[in-house]
């Protein structure tokens, strides 16, 4: 990404013809030249510094024995010693395997549904149908988790609209809302209903923009839908989706809070727990668990950033583009 | 909703629409009924929950003892007294005017945050340009955990603050990056170049010209920010517990999530929240409040939405 490389400078510069000219000048006379743009610039930088680079500083906390009624500088460094407890804690590999099993739930399930959506939708070829339709499904995104558990609640709820329906035709009612064993087919079904929709609008634009003379040309050869399909349209959208499965990979430790913590009660924490949850139950609520907390979060994002950088690298062998090179 | 005002974009060249190129091959009825079922289907998906809640929340008690209970599908006779009673000053009232507050509020601080890094850092070769770019960044590959977090906003002294809902969140560097790369690709340099040589200086450039030319992205990113505040749930479940009027997401969750678990504390919040109203069934006083908390979604939406893919590909090409 922006790394301050020397070719990286140089590449920057012709941009803009005045810019070498101004590097070779003394920082006062640049200050005095680009002041109000600092100053613009300065508010944003000084919110990451108090709300990102303070609590990251902060994650030292996990190889400290903390106790929050010390000062933090006067916690007595212990090393690695919370890491080996979390390990060792049946909770927290349990909130670590159903993350997992989350992220790639998601991975496999609704990441390629996005993708099917996709073609299905640009196949369509009245632009009424497709706009209306587009209205449509992107709405769910928009709402709360705490709307859309309600929403479920309603039609699959013991109470709701699906149970009434079945013991309407003599049937039992629905238990999917507190059944553990099925979370999972149920957080795919709200995952689904809640972002499978917005997740098509990238690979709709970059469906947009193949070319069509690509198509004709196949077509002209012989290409029937499918084969044109397999050559043009996947190979065409394939940066994309690599994009994507970069960013999904690097934040796959992080498969969100609230879904989970609605749902906790009812499903039960067995079925529910996931990291996020676990170091909210653990130091939030709970007294004494401070540092196993942050050396849980600590390990979530030092993954998450391992993870993003091995997979762009990964890319960038295989000749995609990856998320950064530029800028 | 929006339908309408693309038929009639669509309507204004309509010789080029709706046409299948000639060399593309019919599709046969199967696959054509196929794809129309799946597609009816999804949508429906999502249609039919939210006229299930819209139908509960004008139901009376007439219609909800027929239909058994909960929900009403097809309503008989409609009422607003549900709407009547929540919005009549109650915790549910409070909580919205707080939310839309907090929303206001919050939007305004995310939009001048973001435009003014984005226009600072829309000069590649300024004073610190690549340090503070670097620094925004860094926040999309790591994130910190939650309590050192929780520390900050502890140590600042923001717990059970409306100020802990807003601080933490209020920049992003997502939108910062789409709302940069509008300004470096499509915002003309030569106008740029021409109001300088106008003698204007940055902030009139930015206010007169870049900022004009921007109103759709900023419109979007601005209903990104707007969405976030207004779906506040989790910030106020780990920084605000003791606040004495909730945001609406908590607010609900209580009222309808937390109280169907078999919890006394839960049925008391639960029990506070509903006390007063006693002229409408509980199911469509519950649907009426799920309603209030779309209806701002649905009513910004059909604006906003003819700009989102722009928005969603800038940042998602150029990061």
């Amino acid at each position: 990404m922006a790394v301050t490389t020397p070719a990286a400078r140089t590449a920057a510069a012709p941009t803009k013809t005045k810019a070498p000219k101004a590097r070779r000048r003394p920082l006062r006379h640049r200050l005095r030249l680009d002041w109000p743009l600092v100053v613009l610039t300065l508010p944003a930088m000084v919110q990451l510094a108090v709300f990102f680079y303070t609590p990251s500083a902060y994650s030292i906390i996990a190889f400290m024995d903390y106790s929050p009624y010390r000062p933090l500088w006067e916690n007595p460094i212990i090393g690695f010693t919370h890491f080996q407890i979390l390990f060792e804690d049946p909770y927290f590999v349990d909130a670590l395997l159903n993350t997992l099993q989350f992220a790639f739930a998601q991975l496999l399930f609704v990441f390629p549904f996005s993708i099917v959506l996709a073609l299905i939708m640009h196949s369509v070829v009245s632009t009424k149908i497709r706009s209306t339709f587009q209205s449509i499904v992107y709405l769910p995104y928009f709402f709360s988790w705490v709307l859309v558990v309600s929403v479920f609640a309603q039609v699959l709820g013991q109470d709701g609209l699906l149970s009434r329906w079945l013991v309407g035709m003599g049937g039992e009612r629905l238990d999917i809302m507190r059944d553990p064993d099925s979370f999972m087919f149920l957080a795919w079904m709200q995952w689904t209903w809640k972002d499978a929709g917005w997740g098509m609008i990238i690979f709709l634009a970059a469906l947009a923009a193949i070319n069509p003379a690509l198509y004709e040309a196949a077509a002209v050869d012989g290409a029937n839908r499918w084969r044109r399909l397999w050559h043009i349209t996947l190979p065409s959208i394939r940066p994309v989706i690599v994009l994507l499965l970069i960013l999904q990979l690097g934040s796959i430790l992080s498969v969100g809070f609230e879904q989970y913590q609605l749902q906790r009660a009812a499903v039960g924490w067995g079925a529910s727990e996931v990291l996020d949850t676990f170091v909210y139950y653990r130091t939030i609520l709970a007294s004494n668990g401070e540092s196993l907390g942050t050396a849980a979060g600590l390990f979530k994002g030092v993954i998450g950033l391992l993870l993003i950088l091995a997979a762009n690298n990964i890319a960038h062998r295989l000749g995609e583009q990856g998320i950064y090179q530029k800028s | 909703m929006s339908a309408v005002t693309a038929t009639t974009a669509v309507r204004a060249r309509r010789p080029r629409r709706d046409r299948r190129p000639v060399w593309d091959e019919k599709p046969s009825f199967l696959g054509k009924s196929a794809k129309a079922l799946f597609l009816i289907c999804y949508a429906a998906a999502i249609i039919v929950p939210l006229w299930a809640v819209l139908a509960t929340s004008v139901a009376t008690d007439d219609a909800l003892a027929r239909s058994g209970g909960d929900m009403v599908f097809l309503p008989t006779d409609v009422s607003f007294q549900a709407y009547r009673e929540i919005l009549s000053g109650g915790a549910v009232t409070k909580s919205l005017l707080f939310t839309l507050m907090l929303t206001a509020v919050g939007t305004a601080i995310s939009l001048v945050l973001t435009v003014g890094a984005a226009y600072g850092l829309s000069r590649p070769g300024s004073v610190w340009h690549r340090k503070f770019l670097t620094a925004a960044l860094v926040t999309l590959l790591f994130a910190p955990g939650m309590y050192p977090s929780y520390l900050v906003v502890q140590d600042l002294g923001l717990l059970n603050n409306m100020w802990s809902l807003i601080l933490p969140v209020c920049f992003s560097a997502w939108n910062l990056i789409v709302l940069r790369t509008f300004f470096m690709t499509s915002v003309p340099g030569e106008l740029i170049d021409a109001a300088k040589i106008d003698g204007a200086g940055e902030f009139r450039t930015m206010f007169k010209v870049v900022l004009p030319m921007s109103k759709a992205i900023l419109a979007v990113i601005g209903l990104f920010y707007a969405v976030g505040y207004w779906n506040t749930y989790f910030l106020s479940v780990l920084y605000t517990p003791g606040l004495e009027t909730k945001p609406i997401q908590v607010l609900i969750q209580q009222w309808l999530i937390a109280s169907t678990q078999p919890s006394g504390q839960d049925a008391a919040a639960a029990a506070a929240i509903s006390s007063g109203m006693d002229n409408a069934p509980a199911a469509s006083l519950k649907m009426a409040a799920v309603v209030c908390t779309i209806i701002p979604i649905v009513v910004m939406y059909p604006f906003i939405q003819k700009h989102f893919t722009k928005a969603v590909i800038t940042g998602a090409v150029k990061g």
